[in-house]
């Protein structure tokens, strides 16, 4: 039973979605979590998920007593008792999933990051790619609009694919004229979609670099993108895990770093 | 008045301006409210924290108004020299001569950055060829062509070799557009045989003997070339004179960063630092008013450190800067997050160390051209900033890119990696290109994230 009054929100305020994680600090763990597009009112969307999951968790908004926002938009949320950067939030959250996690590699719509663990749960060294398109999500919308299928379904066609296409452009935009090339020349979608996993997986890659540390953590929305995994291991050369909930470990992490502020005394939400 | 150390807006600083005239503020020729180079074009100024001491506003001033000085040196009938590239040596040389001035053309670099790009000095270089493929240094040719900013130097000098590619085919394209230089070489400083003379250089790099004495003999034509552009000559004597004069400003350097890296709280911000530093390259084109400027800064220093104030909170984070920055914002970005600048590497760390003084002084200026970061390799470079790092008990270290400088896109990687497993401390890499506007919640998750990680580490 949740003890009212204990209960912690962490809010990621991503560049394509907003996570929310609700957290018993009494030792209970994740009470509830959630997901919601993003769009230009970020903030307003942002309370709007939180109210539904505490709604339909039967949560009072009192009982929330501390909160703690990360991601892209975490300046935004005015509710927020502190603003955490999502580096720190995924170790956190990735950490509390899996304690011996190493390596956090996180792909989301708009950027991608390594994170790399020191064993005790602390990030020791970090990277991130926001300025190119090519190793995030958002190559895969690209490719999704392009094929005339839903993001959701992509997974799908992956698995059919015997012969993954070849994606030589580093750029998104030049990507896509390739892939009508490709698709002009009578190359499989699956094939593809294949090669466009490969293609990020590779520019991801490029960002570990040779010194990858195990166990390594998928999590992110791309994550949950059936082959995505695959191509990740196959460019690192390494086993991958796809984090439990993958999209949420950021607001995860951030929960729990709201419930340590409450332990730590610092003033509570009103 | 209140003196409380702080950093404060252009905004800020009308007032505080106000305040420290009603104070009986003594300032030199070039003093002023800032707020006036905002109206000749430095926007830049609008988006900056600035240190509040009268100090801190004579450096800015002196900065600010270096085109005006070079103009008025012309119109003095002072023989201006260029001296592209080798940094801290020709105009050691050159100012060792009397009525003459020396400065880095290639410092234009900067004139986009502050001018937040109202100069149009890179749409010049673009329509000249040299495209935002190259380091932001080709708006030097666009000072030149256009002629709006500094007097065209009637001595120009470049060194080429071991130095950026980036400025060597820029300065070729500003010579085909009928600016003659003279070139001289320095070689890619190696490690010595076993077999070979060496010498040890400032920094403690071995290097050996014979590319010190081709260095020297390269100089030698530069000092032929600068006596007879001043129809003087520049005797062992006035050299050596020069030399003492240019560690001046060093060693005043040298006892601001001992100062300033090392006190808690942090005394000085790393905006006013960086421009300190970069007053050892050509000294800002007025070597006496270098010094008095620095002892001010020097003075000012010491009074915060004695009354235990400063301008960042006392737990900030000490961080390694690596490379200078394109947008001066990104040093208040830094400190925005919780960090502090301990200790610096701007590709110019050779032009702090003083000159030997106990060596002949053409030999002394050779050892000190390779000793620059630019002509040993990154492992160098690298090790110096190790060394550094546990000097000022840095706790993370941030390298900072500059887009197009084919110098630092390899180099930033390697150093990254060495510092990483010699000293264990958290690496950040960023690029900062002139304005950065557009990419500023990325630069700031950046360097929040690094601060975070290592207030994590503290508490483990």
């Amino acid at each position: 039973m949740i003890c009212a009054g204990m209960i912690c929100a962490g809010i990621d305020v991503g560049s394509r979605t907003i996570k929310v994680v609700l957290f018993d600090a009494n030792g209970h763990g994740v009470v509830a979590a959630a997901a919601a597009d993003q769009g230009i009112e970020q903030e307003a969307l942002a309370m709007q998920l939180l109210e539904r999951v505490l709604k339909e968790n039967h949560i009072g908004r009192e009982d929330v007593r501390a909160v703690v926002a990360t991601g892209y938009g975490r300046k935004l949320i005015s509710i927020a008792d502190d603003t955490i950067t999502e580096i720190t939030c995924q170790a956190w959250g990735v950490s509390s999933a899996v304690p011996n996690a190493r390596t956090i590699i996180d792909i989301g719509g708009q950027d991608s990051k390594l994170v790399r663990l020191n064993g005790r749960g602390a990030v020791s060294d970090f990277a991130m790619n926001d300025r190119c398109a090519a190793g995030t999500g958002r190559f895969l919308e690209v490719v999704a609009t392009r094929l005339g299928v839903r993001l959701a379904d992509l997974g799908k066609l992956v698995g059919k694919s015997r012969t993954p296409a070849f994606i030589s452009n580093m750029c998104v935009v030049f990507a896509e004229t390739e892939i009508i090339g490709l698709l002009a020349s009578g190359v499989a979608s699956e094939d593809i979609v294949a090669g466009v996993q490969s293609s990020i997986a590779t520019r991801v890659a490029a960002m570990v670099g040779q010194n990858v540390t195990p166990p390594v953590v998928f999590t992110g929305g791309v994550a949950l993108v059936p082959g995505m995994k695959d191509s990740l291991q196959e460019a690192l050369r390494e086993t991958v895990m796809v984090a439990p909930h993958p999209q949420t470990t950021g607001a995860l992490g951030a929960a729990i770093l709201a419930a340590r502020r409450l332990d730590a005394g610092d003033t509570p939400t009103p | 008045m209140n003196d409380i150390a702080k950093r404060i807006t252009l905004a800020g600083w009308d007032e505080r301006y106000a305040e420290l005239r009603a104070a009986g503020l003594d300032e030199p020729d070039y003093g002023g409210p800032l707020r006036r180079h905002v109206e000749d074009g430095d926007l830049r100024l609008l988006k900056l924290q600035m240190d509040n001491s009268a100090a801190s506003l004579r450096l800015w001033n002196f900065l600010l108004t270096e085109e005006q000085r070079l103009h008025q040196a012309r119109a003095e009938g002072k023989k201006i020299v260029g001296a592209m590239k080798d940094l801290g040596t020709v105009p050691v040389m050159a100012y060792s001569l009397g009525n003459v001035v020396a400065f880095y053309p290639d410092g234009a670099w900067w004139i986009p950055c502050v001018m937040q790009c109202s100069d149009h000095l890179l749409e010049v270089a673009d329509l000249l060829g040299i495209d935002d493929s190259f380091c932001p240094v080709r708006a030097m040719l666009g000072a030149f062509v256009t002629g709006a900013h500094f007097p065209i130097p009637g001595l120009l000098t470049c060194s080429v070799g071991a130095i950026c590619d980036d400025l060597s085919a820029i300065a070729q394209r500003l010579e085909s557009l009928g600016f003659p230089i003279m070139w001289w070489e320095v070689p890619h400083r190696r490690h010595p045989e076993p077999s070979e003379a060496s010498v040890t250089l400032p920094g403690n790099f071995p290097a050996p003997a014979s590319q010190v004495a081709l260095v020297r003999s390269e100089l030698q034509r530069v000092r032929q070339a600068l006596e007879t552009f001043a129809s003087q000559q520049l005797t062992e004597q006035r050299l050596s004179a020069g030399i003492a004069r240019a560690n001046q400003v060093r060693r005043r350097l040298g006892e601001l960063r001992q100062l300033a890296y090392r006190a808690e709280p942090c005394p000085l911000p790393a905006l006013e630092m960086l421009i300190a530093e970069m007053l050892a390259l050509h000294f800002c084109s007025d070597q006496n008013e270098t010094v008095e400027v620095l002892d001010e800064l020097l003075e000012e220093t010491k009074k915060r450190i004695l009354a235990g104030t400063g301008v960042l909170a006392a737990d900030a984070v000490r961080v390694f800067w690596v490379n200078p920055v394109a947008d001066l914002r990104v040093m208040n970005m830094l400190e925005d997050a919780g960090g502090r600048v301990c200790g610096t590497e701007y590709l110019f760390c050779h032009a702090l160390d003083p000159i030997p003084e106990d060596t002949p002084p053409m030999e002394a200026l050779a050892r000190m051209v390779l000793a620059d970061p630019m002509v040993g390799s990154a492992a160098d470079r690298a090790r110096r900033i190790c060394h550094d790092i546990d000097e000022f008990q840095s706790e993370a270290l941030v390298i900072s890119r500059i887009p197009g400088a084919s110098h630092c896109a390899m180099e930033g990687a390697i150093i990254g990696d060495i510092v990483r497993s010699k000293t264990g401390i958290p690496v950040l890499e960023i690029e900062v290109p002139p304005i950065t506007d557009s990419m500023e919640p990325t630069l700031r998750t950046r360097l929040e994230a690094l601060i975070e990680t290592v207030r994590n580490r503290r508490q483990q």
